[in-house]
C-alpha cells in the first residue's frame, strides 16, 4: 500500500468527520462481528498511535497479533483484559463508540498501568515494523540489496540556501 | 588453523574480541607471540549482517542480565555486544581524539566537588603518535590523508544550523568507516543500517580487520562461545590459568600473562568475582577501586520537524559532527564540552524513544513527519565519581550462574547544567533552520560508552593499572578496554582504546622479550 499525501489529506478528513468509530466501520472477516475483546483492544491501539490514513483493519490485525501472543501468558491476558474492562465501563458506551476526545480521557486514566505500558511498548513494535506503516511515513527500509542510498539520494536535500563548503 | 593446548603456559591470553582484545590480538601475534583470544559471542560472517535493527539487534547484544540503581534503565543499563568483534559490531564509528585538555582535567578544571578529577599519566604528546598509529590502522577519515565522506541530508540541516548560529568548526568528522576501497574492503555505501553491523563492511569492526589479521600471523587462536568465569592465582601471584565455559563444559588455559579486555561491566565483573585469599575484595583490587569511578557520557537527543524532506536514514548514522562546544569554557556553567553530530532514528525505535514522553496524536504528528526530521545527538564529559559504581549482586545469578553486575549512576551536577545547556544549544541550530517542531528527547538510550572502572595512574593506592595498563596487584595481567580510562573527556572512546592497546602491545612485546613477563 503506498499512500500518497493527497490521499492522506483525504482520509485525514475522513477520519476528523467521525472520530473513534472506524474500528467498528468494518467488521474484521466477512460479516464476522469482531468480539469485544479485539474490537476494545484495537481501538486501544488506534488511541496509543493514531495514523488516519491506516485503516481500522490494520489496527484490528495488530491487536489480533497482540491477543494472540498474550494467550500464551495468561496473567498478562488477565491484566489486559481486566484493563479493558475499565475502558469498557464508562456510563456513555463501549470504548469503541466514543468520540476520539473522550477515549483519550479515558486513556489516560490508566497510562501508568502495566497493562498499558506493556501494549504501548509491544504495539510500537508491531505498528512501526510494518511495511503499511513504513509506506505511509516514507521509511524505505532495507537499502543493502539496492547499493545503498549512495546512488539513491542520501544527499538530495534541495530546501537548503547555499552553504560554505564542508570540508 | 592454529592451535593450542590447554596445558601450553606459553600462551597470552586476552579476554574479549572487541576493541581492545581485537587489536592487542593482532599487536602481539604479529610480533610473534602466541595468543588464544576467549570471546564469549559467536563468531559471525558479513553474510549474517542483515539491514533490519530488531533482527541484528538480538543477534549482536549482550543480553544476559545486568541490573542498575540510580538513573539508568534498571533491566538494560548498558549496551553492548556478545560477538566476536564486541560492540565494534554495532558502533557508528566515529573516532575522535581526545584533547589535551581533558587528558588533563584536574589541571585544567581545577578541583571539583564529589568527583575524582585526575590528570592522565600519560601525556597528550605520548598519546598523539599513538592516535596517528590507530588512525592509519582503521583508515580514520579526515586523518592521515583518508578523504572525509561525502556529506548527507541529515549532516547537510545539522551544518547549515550550526553555521546560523555561529558555529564553525564541522565537517563529516573522522570516522573509521572507508571513504576509498581499502583494506580489502569497500568505501560505504550509505545503507543506513551502521549499528546493525555494517552489511558490506565498509566500517571498521575487528570481525573482519584484526581478527582475520591475527589468524594470518599463525600465532593465534580465537575461540569463539568461550565465556570466561575465572582467573586463577599461582603460588607466585601471579595468574596462572584461565576457567572457561563453553557450550556448559568448563575449561581450564595455562597462560603466561592475561588480558581482560570484556568492556567495562565484564572486566569489572571478572575481577570483582575473583576473590581468593590473597584477593579478598577481588582480584587487583587493593586500592578498592575496582568498579568505581564508573562513566558513561550524557547522550541526549534533538530532532526537529524541518521545512523540506531530509530522509535522516538514508546514510551513515553518525553523519558529521559540530566541535564547537567541544572547549573548556567555564562561562557556560560548567567544566569541560560536548560534541553535537547527527543522529537517525526507524519508525519504531523513533516511536520507541518518544513514549517515555507520551502516546497519542503528540506522538504520531511527529511520526506523521518522518521524512522531515531531522536528528542531532549530543554527547558530553562525564566526571568520575567514586559512587557511581558496579558492583555484584549478592544472590541474583545469570544464565552462567555468575553474579549479576548491578550498576548504579548518578548524574554529576556537572553533567546536568551541561546537558541543560547543549540541549538549548541543540534546539537553537534547528530553529535557525526555520523548524516548524524542535522535540528534544531524554537521556535514556542505555550507555554505550564505558568507561573508569580500573583507573590506571601511577599510584597503587589511587590506581588499578599502571600507566601501561598493567595491574598494580598482578604482574601478569593487565586490562585493555576503557576501564583504563582515568577520565572520560568530551568525545567517543573507542579510538583512545585502539591507541592504548597498540601503545600496550608495544609494552608488552618489550616486557616478554626482556623476559620480565
Ligand atoms: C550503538 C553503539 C554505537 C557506538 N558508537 C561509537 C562511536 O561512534 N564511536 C566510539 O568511539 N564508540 C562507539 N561506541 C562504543 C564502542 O563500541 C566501544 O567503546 C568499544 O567497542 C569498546 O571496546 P571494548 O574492546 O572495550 O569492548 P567490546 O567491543 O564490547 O568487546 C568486548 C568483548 O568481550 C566479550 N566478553 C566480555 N566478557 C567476556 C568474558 N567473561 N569472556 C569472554 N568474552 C567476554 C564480549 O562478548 C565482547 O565481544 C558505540 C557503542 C554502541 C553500542
Ligand atoms: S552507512 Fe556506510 S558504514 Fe554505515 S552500514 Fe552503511 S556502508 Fe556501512
Amino acid at each position: 500500500m503506498s499512500v500518497s499525501r493527497r490521499g492522506l489529506l483525504g482520509r485525514m478528513a475522513f477520519g476528523a468527520l467521525l472520530p473513534g468509530l472506524g474500528a467498528l466501520a468494518v467488521p474484521a472477516h466477512g460479516a464476522e462481528a469482531v468480539s469485544a475483546e479485539l474490537a476494545t483492544s484495537a481501538a486501544l491501539l488506534n488511541a496509543m498511535f493514531p495514523h488516519d490514513a491506516l485503516d481500522a483493519g490494520f489496527y484490528r490485525e495488530m491487536a489480533a497479533r497482540y491477543l494472540d501472543e498474550l494467550a500464551t501468558r495468561p496473567e498478562a491476558l488477565a491484566a489486559h483484559r481486566a484493563g479493558l474492562g475499565v475502558l469498557d465501563g464508562s456510563y456513555i458506551a463501549p470504548f469503541v463508540q466514543l468520540p476520539e476526545v473522550i477515549q483519550r480521557s479515558m486513556v489516560a486514566k490508566v497510562d501508568q498501568e502495566p497493562f498499558f505500558t506493556a501494549f504501548l511498548m509491544r504495539g510500537a513494535e508491531l505498528v512501526y515494523r510494518d511495511q503499511r506503516a513504513w509506506d505511509l511515513l516514507g521509511y524505505e527500509g532495507s537499502s543493502v540489496e539496492y547499493g545503498g542510498y549512495l546512488d539513491r539520494g542520501f544527499d538530495d536535500i534541495d530546501w537548503l540556501p547555499a552553504a560554505g563548503g564542508t570540508q | 588453523m592454529t592451535t593450542f593446548s590447554l596445558d601450553d603456559s606459553s600462551v597470552f591470553v586476552i579476554i574479549g574480541s572487541g576493541a581492545g582484545g581485537g587489536v592487542l590480538s593482532r599487536e602481539l601475534a604479529s610480533r610473534g607471540h602466541k595468543v588464544v583470544c576467549l570471546e564469549a559471542g559467536p563468531r559471525l560472517t558479513l553474510g549474517d549482517v542483515v539491514n533490519d535493527e530488531t533482527e541484528m539487534f538480538n543477534k549482536l547484544t549482550w543480553l544476559d542480565r545486568r541490573m542498575a540503581t540510580g538513573k539508568p534503565d534498571p533491566n538494560f543499563p548498558v549496551w553492548g555486544c556478545k560477538t566476536v568483534g564486541g560492540t565494534t559490531m554495532h558502533w557508528t564509528g566515529a573516532c575522535p581524539r581526545f584533547e589535551p585538555h581533558e587528558m588533563r582535567a584536574l589541571s585544567t578544571y581545577g578541583e571539583m566537588p564529589d568527583a575524582t578529577l585526575v590528570d592522565w599519566p600519560v601525556t597528550p604528546e605520548e598519546m598523539a603518535d599513538w592516535y596517528d598509529k590507530a588512525e592509519t590502522r582503521m583508515g580514520v577519515t579526515g586523518t592521515q590523508g583518508y578523504p572525509h565522506l561525502p556529506p548527507g541530508n541529515n549532516y547537510k540541516v545539522l551544518e547549515a544550523g550550526a553555521r546560523k548560529c555561529g558555529y564553525t568548526d564541522m565537517d563529516t568528522h573522522n570516522m573509521a568507516i572507508n571513504s576509498i576501497d581499502r583494506d580489502g574492503r569497500p568505501h560505504c555505501r550509505q545503507l543506513g543500517f551502521c549499528t546493525s553491523g555494517c552489511a558490506v563492511g565498509a566500517k571498521w569492526s575487528t570481525l573482519y580487520t584484526e581478527i582475520p589479521a591475527a589468524e594470518e600471523t599463525g600465532n593465534f587462536e580465537l575461540r569463539p562461545g568461550c565465556m570466561v568465569t575465572g582467573l586463577e592465582v599461582g603460588e607466585d601471584g601471579r595468574i596462572a590459568s584461565v576457567t572457561y565455559l563453553s557450550d556448559g563444559k568448563s575449561y581450564t588455559q595455562k597462560a603466561r600473562a592475561v588480558s581482560v579486555a570484556g568492556n567495562v561491566v565484564e572486566t569489572t565483573r571478572l575481577l570483582l568475582n575473583n576473590r581468593s585469599q590473597r584477593h579478598p575484595d577481588g582480584l587487583a583490587n587493593s586500592s578498592g577501586l575496582v568498579g568505581r569511578n564508573y562513566m558513561r557520557h550524557f547522550t541526549i537527543q534533538v530532532m526537529g520537524v524541518m521545512p523540506g524532506k531530509v530522509h535522516f536514514y538514508r546514510q551513515t548514522h553518525l553523519a558529521g559532527v559540530v566541535r564547537d562546544e567541544r572547549a573548556h569554557r567555564p562561562e557556560r556553567g560548567f567544566a569541560g564540552g560536548f560534541l553535537i553530530s547527527t543522529v537517525p532514528f526507524t519508525p519504531e525505535v523513533l516511536a520507541k524513544n518518544m513514549l517515555t514522553g507520551g502516546w497519542g496524536r503528540d506522538l504520531t504528528q511527529v511520526l506523521d513527519k518522518y521524512e522531515y526530521l531531522a536528528g542531532m545527538l549530543l554527547t558530553g564529559e562525564d566526571p568520575p565519581q567514586l559512587d557511581n559504581r558496579i558492583t555484584l549482586h549478592p544472590e541474583a545469578r545469570d544464565g552462567y550462574g555468575l553474579p549479576v553486575p548491578v550498576i548504579h549512576y548518578e548524574d554529576h551536577p556537572n553533567t546536568i547544567a551541561m546537558k541543560d545547556y547543549a540541549w538549548k544549544a541543540g534546539r537553537r541550530i534547528y530553529e535557525a533552520m526555520g523548524a516548524e517542531q524542535v522535540i528534544e528527547m531524554g537521556d535514556y538510550i542505555p550507555a554505550t560508552h564505558n568507561m573508569g572502572t580500573a583507573r590506571m595512574g601511577e599510584d597503587p593506592a589511587t590506581s588499578v593499572c599502571n600507566p601501561f595498563g598493567r595491574t598494580h596487584d598482578v604482574a601478569n595481567l593487565f586490562v585493555s578496554d576503557g576501564s583504563l580510562f582515568p577520565t572520560a573527556g568530551g568525545c567517543n572512546p573507542t579510538l583512545t582504546i585502539v591507541a592504548l592497546a597498540m601503545r600496550q602491545a608495544q609494552h608488552i612485546d618489550g616486557e616478554l622479550k626482556a623476559g620480565r613477563l
